[in-house]
């Protein structure tokens, strides 16, 4: 019995689906067999990606076996879940030294660089701040430090100088200072609270240095306990720094509710406030604005004594391997050229960054000089905020306590954020 | 497209070379479909079970776990659902979702319906008209929203001066963020509704506005008890497609609050987008896209029953 006509020819559409689908995804999965290996960058710094550009021009010319893709993505925490998701992992990767480049560690997504001499290349404190994130298991090094930001008050020069002021070391002359300049006119910070994040900086600093020894991993032992009651709560532990945080907002121009952090770039540039609470990643965005003016960094100072002030930082950029990676060699000798002194150094020079290599110069900028003591003396804390589980809506809650609610209802509403998350988190052996 | 317009005349001269006897012919023309009409929907079937189906009971299936969206995992029975419906944050999410839809569907329709009935109106330019109220149904809602988050933030602050809550940016208002997103969204949103009634305003007969006319009728009650009554399928099914668009009330919220001030306009597509994917609990987040999808199913089904018992006959 041969086949109706009508059925075959829905059988060849089927077929003919089926096989064009089988060359389209055949098409994906070859390729890179040739003598040049290709390999996948995943770059998260949108401001870096010049620099990255140049030096990949600079590596292929003396590897001419391997060629490097640089993919650069706005938004990269979700772009690099997205990847994972289809299980494709980069072979190379640099992220931001963030919580949730520990969180991936630890789901053992990157390389292991244990016994690697790249890390006897590192500044210990560097591995101290990654390894405090979260690696896999507990006990492997996933990830290789580039370059390390501070997060401080960045402050206009010129300003200070007309208005006869000096670099506050404490709570009170910072205050003093906002004082100042508020009879005499000028808004002492730029507030873009449109954008939730620009209020983080700010509370980090201040809550990293006021929490008391070891907040977050007593929290994380309370976990779904956290409450009032609890031994430690944000209720009960951060409300200075919220009223600091509430003070120092106090200061900002009147329009901060509806200004972006782009708006804040330009308008500080343009010297419309005294200072600017932000890290030292926005220097260079201002400094497009505005090539002239002359800025200075210097740590939130949060309490009485200048010796106790700490200057908040973390890896701003960290560069790891793809565990499943079949070009291991070619992603290493990559690596092994980035994290090259020479390439590192001119990196953190036009970044603004600090090296995260054992025996780096100091940045020759002038921008960051008042900063060099902290990083020599190991006078540093890590950011608060990786500490704290992303599933929870830190910044719009910091946003809308800032755009008028009260420190009492917006740290409940973390402690209650905490105590859920903890109890439907699943804790892996 | 071949294989669909050629199948039906390759099987039309089977049928008299086969001649069957009479009785059976009449029977399977009346009542039972050609094989071939059947395998013709194959390809369709194939297509929408592999990129539908299956991944909606995959969703399904990792809402049982504890998935990050990458790594392992394991079962955890009905936890995530658990925790769900103690969660506040969701709580609160599908309050403001559901306060959103209702006002979008109801200012929708209502503003819909009017320019529905003012563009069937023998009015000059009528197709100009039209052509122009369905250009912010064009428009990406996103390249809008950004428009619209500019005005907010910048242009009414300075022209509304002496009103406090546009003077401080309605955007950063955590009270009243929710009627920017509601105005833009009806905004855009009233073009379509506005065509699906301009199509039934045109199946009802003229004969009737003619013979109320003559008992006397005023406008008012003409649209009371023509005109209204006999688009009823056309607002049944405005209502229930607004609500069922409105509920997943997403694209708008991006561009002008981003979910802020604090989570005062997080809506639950919001929710699970942020907590799934950028809050690395993807299974929980999957559990709360499962019970969504339960939930607009249930408001749409209780919309078909409520709106077409009301429906005219005709």
């Amino acid at each position: 019995m041969t086949m109706p006509r009508p059925f075959r020819r829905a059988a060849t559409a089927v077929m003919a689906t089926v096989l064009i689908g089988g060359v389209l995804s055949g098409c994906a999965g070859s390729g890179g067999d040739g003598e040049v290996v290709t390999l996948d960058f995943f770059q998260f710094k949108p401001e870096a990606v010049q620099d990255f550009a140049d030096i990949i021009d600079d590596f292929e010319a003396e590897n001419p076996d391997i060629r490097v893709v640089q993919n650069a993505v706005p938004d990269a925490d979700t772009a690099i879940r997205t990847l994972l998701v289809k299980d494709k992992v980069p072979d190379v990767l640099t992220l931001n030294g963030s919580g949730n480049f520990g969180r991936l560690a630890q789901a053992g997504v990157f390389h292991d660089f244990t016994g690697d001499p790249l890390v006897d290349e590192q500044n210990p404190a560097v591995l101290e701040i990654l390894d405090a994130l979260g690696t896999y298991e507990g006990e492997e090094i996933n990830g290789l430090g580039m370059a390390n930001n501070a997060d401080g008050i960045i402050y206009n020069k010129q300003i200070f100088a007309e208005q006869g002021l000096t670099v506050p070391t404490t709570w009170d002359e910072l205050i003093a200072v906002c004082e100042k300049l508020e009879a005499a006119g000028i808004p002492a910070f730029y507030g873009t609270l449109t954008d939730a994040w620009t209020a983080i900086p700010a509370w980090n600093a201040l809550g990293g240095q006021l929490q008391p020894e070891d907040f977050f991993d007593r929290m994380r032992e309370e976990g779904g306990d956290v409450g009032p009651d609890a031994e430690v709560s944000f209720s009960k532990d951060y409300p200075e720094a919220m009223d600091k945080l509430q003070q120092l907002y106090s200061f900002a121009q009147d329009d901060y509710r509806s200004r972006g952090y782009e708006d804040g770039n330009l308008a500080f540039a343009n010297g419309e406030s005294a200072m600017y609470l932000q890290g030292i990643w926005t220097i260079n965005p201002i400094l497009a604005n505005n090539p002239d003016i002359e800025l200075g960094v210097f740590p939130y100072p949060a309490g009485d004594d200048p010796a106790d002030v700490r200057l908040t930082s973390g890896v701003d950029v960290a560069v790891t391997i793809g565990r499943t990676t079949p070009h291991l060699e070619e992603a290493r000798r990559f690596v092994e050229y980035l994290l090259s002194p020479e390439v590192v150094d001119a990196f953190v020079e036009s970044q603004v960054m600090f090296s995260t290599l054992a025996d780096a110069a100091p940045n020759p900028n002038p921008v960051l000089a008042e900063l060099v003591p902290y990083f020599e003396e190991g006078r540093l804390i890590g950011f608060i905020d990786h500490q704290i589980p992303p599933s929870i809506p830190l910044q719009p809650i910091v946003q809308e306590f800032l755009l008028g609610g009260s420190p009492e209802a917006a740290l409940r509403e973390l402690d209650n954020e905490w105590r859920k998350v903890a109890l439907r988190t699943t804790v892996r052996e | 497209m071949t294989t669909s317009t050629a199948a039906p005349k390759a099987a039309a001269p089977a049928t008299p070379a086969g001649s069957p006897p009479t009785v059976r012919r009449k029977r399977s023309r009346l009542g039972r479909t050609p094989a071939a009409h059947y395998w013709m929907v194959v390809p369709a079937l194939v297509l929408f079970f592999v990129l539908h189906t299956v991944p909606v009971i995959v969703g399904v299936f990792f809402s049982f776990t504890d998935y990050a969206g990458y790594g392992v995992w394991d079962f955890v029975g009905l936890r995530n659902y658990g925790a769900l419906f103690q969660d506040d944050r969701v709580i609160e999410a599908y309050g403001f979702t559901f306060g959103v839809a209702i006002a979008c569907t109801v200012l929708v329709n209502v503003i819909a319906l009017g320019i529905a009935l003012a563009l069937n109106a023998r009015i000059k330019f009528q197709a100009l008209f039209r052509g122009i109220f369905f250009v912010p149904y064009v428009l990406s809602i996103l390249v809008v929203g950004y428009v619209f988050q500019y005005i907010f933030a910048n242009s009414l602050p300075q022209l509304l001066n002496g009103i406090p809550v546009f003077r401080d940016n309605i955007l950063a208002n955590p009270d009243w963020a929710w009627t920017a997103i509601v105005f833009l969204t009806v905004w855009q949103g009233v073009a379509f509704s506005t065509i699906l009634y301009l199509a039934g305003l045109q199946t009802i007969p003229q004969e009737l506005y003619e013979a109320s006319s003559i008992d006397g009728a005023s406008k008012r009650r003409q649209f009371a008890s023509i005109t209204f009554p006999l688009i009823g399928a056309f607002f049944t099914i405005n209502m229930v497609l607004a609500m069922k668009t409105y509920l997943q009330v997403f694209d708008q919220i991006i561009p002008l609050t981003n979910g802020g001030p604090g989570t005062s306009t997080e809506s639950i597509t919001l929710l699970i987008f942020r907590g799934g994917f950028q809050g690395g609990e993807y299974a929980y987040q999957t559990a709360n896209a499962v019970i969504y999808l339960i939930v607009i199913i249930l408001v749409s089904i209780f919309q078909f029953k409520v709106l077409s018992r009301r429906e005219a006959e005709f």
